[in-house]
């Protein structure tokens, strides 16, 4: 059960930096790059975060690019379904497929890398945030952005026994397996059942469970906070400065490369 | 019996589940403050109900629990009372680990019995320290051992200063060191004043580690007393489907074969020894010196000053949490990490020194149960406390 990227936020380098600073970077690349109108601006944050995961983070490339493949692929899809559907403008590509004209037009075109940019650099950001700042860090900082506490106590407790349920998932799904519950698709749709099903009747059983554990001890309605981990210092603050005004920057003026 | 000092007591006390069934019969016992208790018997005995009745988070069909002499009441506040005085340690640790956390786990009973926030983090610290898990606060319970998740369970009940620990199977898939290691932390607890109930199959345990055990079958406590008495009769423990205690097994094969001498069974393996090799027919009757050494007060210099001088050809153990911990940071390879006093005096009956690195009250105790060895026995050990150098 390991490899998640819950074991990357544990373990990363950057993890003892302030998570309100790590967040804080992921959320403005966010909004730069569902923003910013060229593609130049979202690739720029996607390269920038790319190497910060992987230079600075010290998450294993080959765990990094993996992980990105699979969003990847589907935004992939969409853009070349989007790149064929869309716009006016020049005929880039002309081709025909079952009797259908298919064409690429500029503008199209320009929507399609567009939207790839932005899916990408997005990802970056996620996955920037997820594997270098453990969730807990992420409760803090929800609780010095006053978020309501039930909300979080909440998130909390879910967050523990997700980790629970995955493992109790995983010994139902070798117990199929073992029994060769995946053989065929016919079966393998009935084993997920079964697993789904299985999982909801335990999931009840461990909520009566917490239940009695909290009770046993004296539960009043507090579950303690972790408090703030590490605070930024200037150094780091000056950086992501620099890089959030180069990102923006680039966000307003990045036209000109891209243009087809 | 109403001279006995009972911490926890019982009264007819039954209790049927929904459907109708039993779980418990009419059971009454007391338990005397400051006990080891290990309550045995088959699956589906009613072990767990009665644990769960003595903290009120069952409510008996009909009888009564007392605690400290007074009958338990079930509202809100005096059940808080109750289950801060009685502390339970689920089989599962999973479904007691439930914050995100260690220490938000270990925090969760002082937060709620409406500590301040130092107080609340002095003791998680006290805590967490006792189960040698200093470092651990901000480890998620899913990236730790069976083990560890054990000692943070532990942990997170002694943060609220418990007078009684009640808990259910606690070795149940541990492996055999970190059982030993639980199981003698709980112990130093018991020496410490704490009264301690377990439930077990193991009857292994049961029978060497516990003052009083109650043996238990369909709701009813059909036997109680120490090791020995209920682990003697045979045909009892296997109505109750468990076994003898091998070494209880050992005796009685030995004992009706004219090699043991027949009367009180041994509880452990040096008593087993000693009742096959009577005292003086050992070696050539020397006996060696046992070192104790008091971790608490030392630094790792001064504990490598005193390997010097007199560690060299002694067995050494280290009992307790900070012991070894200490041994470890000094690099000490330990012959010895459970079982420590019995297996040094073992070695000291064939003339060869030990030494022991323990840490507080359990250096007394470890004195103690030198020198009442040597009463018992005849074979005066010689118990050596180190002072710093």
């Amino acid at each position: 059960m390991h490899n998640l990227l819950d074991d990357y936020a544990h373990h990363n380098a950057l993890r003892d930096v302030s998570p309100r600073l790590k967040l804080f970077i992921g959320l403005a690349s966010m909004l730069i790059c569902v923003s910013s109108p060229y593609p130049a601006a979202p690739l720029f944050v996607a390269l920038f975060l790319s190497l910060a995961a992987v230079l600075l983070a010290r998450i294993p490339v080959r765990i990094y690019s993996r992980l990105l493949l699979l969003p990847l692929s589907f935004a992939l899809l969409s853009a070349g379904v989007v790149a064929l559907m869309q716009g006016e403008g020049r005929v880039l590509l002309q081709m025909q497929l079952l009797g259908i004209d298919l064409a690429v037009r500029q503008e199209g075109a320009s929507l399609a890398l567009l939207l790839l940019a932005r899916t990408f650099g997005g990802m970056c950001s996620l996955y920037f945030i997820a594997l270098s700042t453990p969730m807990i860090e992420i409760f803090a900082t929800l609780k010095s952005l006053r978020i309501p506490y039930s909300v979080i106590e909440l998130s909390m407790m879910i967050y523990r026994y997700i980790f629970v349920f995955l493992d109790q998932a995983a010994r139902i799904h070798s117990a199929q397996v073992m029994r060769l519950g995946d053989a065929g698709a016919k079966s393998s749709l009935h084993s997920f059942a079964m697993l789904a099903s299985v999982l909801f009747l335990r999931s009840w059983e461990q909520g009566e469970r917490l239940v009695l554990a909290m009770d046993s001890r004296c539960y009043d309605g507090k579950l303690n906070i972790m408090e703030q981990a590490g605070k930024a210092t200037s150094l780091q603050m000056l950086i992501v400065a620099v890089y959030l005004l180069l990102a923006s920057t680039i966000a307003v003026l990045g036209r000109g490369a891209f243009l087809l | 019996m109403s001279a006995m000092t009972g911490i926890i007591e019982t009264r007819n006390l039954s209790y049927s589940y929904g459907d109708g069934t039993l779980a418990l019969r009419d059971v009454s016992i007391c338990l005397e403050a400051g006990r080891k208790v290990a309550l045995v018997g088959p699956n589906g005995a009613g072990k767990s109900t009665l644990m769960l009745m003595m903290n009120g988070i069952l409510r008996p069909s009909s009888g009564e629990v007392l605690f400290a002499g007074q009958p338990l009441q079930y509202d809100a506040a005096s059940l808080r009372k109750v289950r801060r005085a009685v502390g339970m340690v689920f089989q599962n640790s999973d479904d007691q680990l439930f914050a995100p956390t260690v220490y938000q786990d270990v925090a969760f009973g002082p937060t709620n019995l409406g500590y301040p926030a130092e107080k609340v983090k002095k003791y998680v610290g006290f805590a967490l320290q006792y189960v040698g898990l200093s470092g651990y606060e901000r480890r998620p319970p899913h990236h730790l051992s069976g083990g560890e998740k054990k000692r943070v369970a532990i942990a997170g009940i002694l943060a609220m200063e418990p007078q009684v620990m009640i808990l259910d199977e606690p070795t149940s898939n541990l492996d055999p060191a970190s059982s030993e290691e639980i199981m003698e932390m709980l112990d130093e607890l018991n020496q410490g004043g704490k009264t301690l109930i377990i439930s077990t199959h193991d009857v292994d345990l049961a029978y060497r580690w516990a003052d009083e055990v109650i043996l238990m079958k369909d709701g009813d406590v059909i036997r109680r007393g120490s090791g020995p008495e209920v682990f003697m009769d045979g045909n009892l423990i296997r109505d109750a489907r468990l076994k003898l205690p091998m070494v209880v097994d050992i005796y009685q094969e030995l004992a009706s074969r004219g090699i043991a001498s027949e009367g009180k069974p041994p509880r452990n393996i040096l008593e087993l020894c000693d009742l096959l090799q009577p005292r003086g027919s050992v070696g050539d009757g020397s006996v060696g010196k046992i070192y104790i050494c008091d971790a608490d007060g030392s630094d790792e210099k001064q504990i490598l000053a005193i390997m010097d001088k007199v560690g060299k050809g002694c067995f050494k153990g280290a009992m307790g949490t900070s012991a070894k911990l200490l041994a470890e940071r000094c690099g000490i390879p330990l012959d010895f990490t459970y079982g420590v006093i019995d297996k040094c005096i073992l070695k000291a009956l064939i003339g060869k020194d030990a030494l022991i690195m323990t840490s507080g009250g359990m250096v007394e105790h470890t004195m103690k149960r030198i020198s009442d060895y040597g009463r018992e026995s005849g074979a005066v050990i010689d118990a050596v406390r180190l002072q710093p150098l």
